[in-house]
């Protein structure tokens, strides 16, 4: 496959401008709903537990798993139609802006953002964590909002304008974000949860407050394959269709 | 003979079945506006989508600054601006912003932005968010945008459709003067008075097929079949008379005895002549 080169100042000019359409209306209900979320869940599981520090992990992996979703599948997927409907993204395409370029410049500031409201989950939940578990949590998260951004950007091709985003968006978002969240109810979820990679990023959580390593083998496989078979699809039907069906 | 700066030769493209162009010849120089002229569906869209390596054609070739059409990759776009009517701006966004994020990316200097929006007449709005403009305001925009870079070739769909009179008119002015700049201008439209205005050269296209091919002076010489000229006289009176030595005699007497007001010769115009060849009228 021939790979365009990436010119940064293109890339630091697409960044800019996704990066402060973020804080749009359209879009910062996402990141402020989840931080709510979070909070939310903290106040009810600490009542309900007496203030046990699992709990607090439990609430800030409901609080990751909302935010990795609402911002990984459901704003890249929105950032890309908005683009189609606008006709801003034929428009950007025919100033010079390669599909690469285009694909990093939209992703990279929804991760930041995702990985920002992550952050301050944890202090929203009162989590204490060691430098080597925030590193453990950071990467686990990162690979969880990069996997979901790339599902985003699929959702984005198939999507013509943000009604059409949200629709395909949603049975992709509750399927990732409540599998994991009820597996405490039955153990076919838990199964199916393993092979997601919101369930490893989710029970990575529990791991990393309990002191344990946040994921093992099998956890960075299914990572690191859905990373790779949600990019291999990206790019088939980027060759085929490009941003645009 | 100034330099090629689009050469079109057998271009044709199906869609399924059925043509959209069929065999489409036509060259554009430096400092020329050629025009595509033809009613909805006809084949322009089409043949700058090809051009602008957004279609790939399905037979013969067609080379933009020296490039082959099937060959264009995003390098293409610093040296052609396009203006159609899937291009868009960017709406929350100010004026001036949208052209920072499009100058950002094309390498153009910020400087460069305000004297380009007095030239189009924008200036007093850059801080206008893109939304609050006018139609006739943001095409203005989506021109700046393609102006930007200063291309060397100019691709115009429709870019008057749909606007007031005085805007059109403006844009008009603008491209007169960068034709006189040197840019070459692909133009295509339906109105046959803006082509008449503007275009060195106008293809006339139907149901994708060049059915007339000049300068529309030559045209319209072409179709003047019954050569006619029409006469008004200092009383009032009104005729139109056929081209013929009897003719000539009564106009040369009315010209001795100073009773015409106006003469006018009566060639068709495109409209006419797109009318006699294809049966179809343009708009």
């Amino acid at each position: 496959m021939n790979i365009k080169p990436v010119h940064l100042r293109k890339l630091a000019a697409i960044i800019d401008v996704k990066g402060r359409a973020l804080f749009s209306k359209n879009f910062i209900i996402m990141p402020v709903f989840s931080l709510g979320f979070t909070f939310l869940m903290q106040i009810i599981y600490e009542k309900a537990s007496g203030g046990m520090a699992a709990m607090n992990a439990y609430a800030l992996a409901m609080g990751m798993l909302m935010n990795v979703s609402m911002m990984g599948f459901y704003c890249t997927a929105a950032s890309l139609a908005e683009e189609k409907e606008k006709n801003t993204l034929r428009t950007l395409m025919t100033s010079s802006v390669n599909g690469l370029e285009f694909f990093l410049g939209s992703l990279i500031p929804i991760v930041l953002m995702t990985e920002a409201v992550n952050v301050l989950c944890v202090f929203i939940v009162h989590m204490t964590m060691s430098p080597m578990q925030w590193a453990a949590y950071l990467a686990v998260t990162t690979a969880a909002s990069v996997i979901a951004s790339v599902i985003g950007m699929l959702l984005g091709i198939f999507s013509k304008n943000q009604v059409t985003a949200s629709t395909l968006t949603t049975p992709v978002v509750l399927v990732f974000m409540m599998v994991p969240m009820f597996t405490g109810f039955s153990e076919t979820l838990q199964k199916i949860s393993m092979f997601f990679f919101t369930g490893i990023a989710f029970d990575a959580i529990a791991n990393i407050s309990n002191g344990l390593p946040a994921v093992d083998v099998k956890g960075i496989a299914v990572l690191a394959a859905e990373f790779i078979f949600s990019l291999i699809l990206f790019l088939f039907l980027y060759r085929r269709n490009g941003f645009e069906r | 003979m100034s330099e090629t700066y689009i050469s079109i030769d057998h271009l044709s493209k199906k869609y399924d079945k059925d043509f959209v162009l069929k065999d489409v010849n036509a060259v554009l120089h430096k400092g020329e506006i050629l025009g595509f002229l033809g009613p909805s569906g006809a084949g322009k869209t089409t043949t700058i989508k090809i051009l602008t390596g957004q279609l790939l054609p399905t037979s013969g070739t067609a080379e933009v600054l020296g490039i082959d059409c099937r060959k264009i990759d995003e390098r293409i776009y610093e040296q052609i601006g396009i203006v159609t009517d899937s291009s868009g701006v960017y709406e929350r966004m100010t004026v001036f912003d949208n052209l920072k994020y499009f100058a950002r990316i094309l390498n153009v200097p910020l400087k460069n932005i305000d004297p380009l929006l007095k030239r189009i007449g924008l200036y007093e709005h850059r801080k206008k968010p893109a939304s609050k403009l006018s139609k006739g305001q943001t095409q203005r925009l989506i021109l700046a945008r393609a102006l930007l870079h200063k291309p060397k070739v100019l691709f115009l769909d429709e870019p008057t459709s749909g606007l007031d009179p005085s805007t059109a008119l403006e844009i008009h002015r603008i491209l007169k003067e960068l034709r006189d700049d040197g840019m070459a201008i692909f133009l295509t439209t339906h109105n046959m008075e803006e082509a008449a205005k503007l275009c060195g050269h106008v293809a006339l296209l139907n149901e994708g097929v060049i059915v007339e091919y000049g300068t529309p002076e030559e045209i319209c010489l072409k179709y003047n079949r019954i050569k006619k000229y029409r006469v008004q006289l200092t009383d009032g009176t009104k005729h139109v008379l056929l081209q013929s030595p009897e003719t000539a005699g009564r106009i040369s007497s009315w010209m001795n005895e100073d009773q015409i007001e106006t003469l006018h010769t009566c060639e068709p115009t495109l409209e006419t002549v797109f009318l006699e060849v294809t049966g179809r009228e343009l708009q």
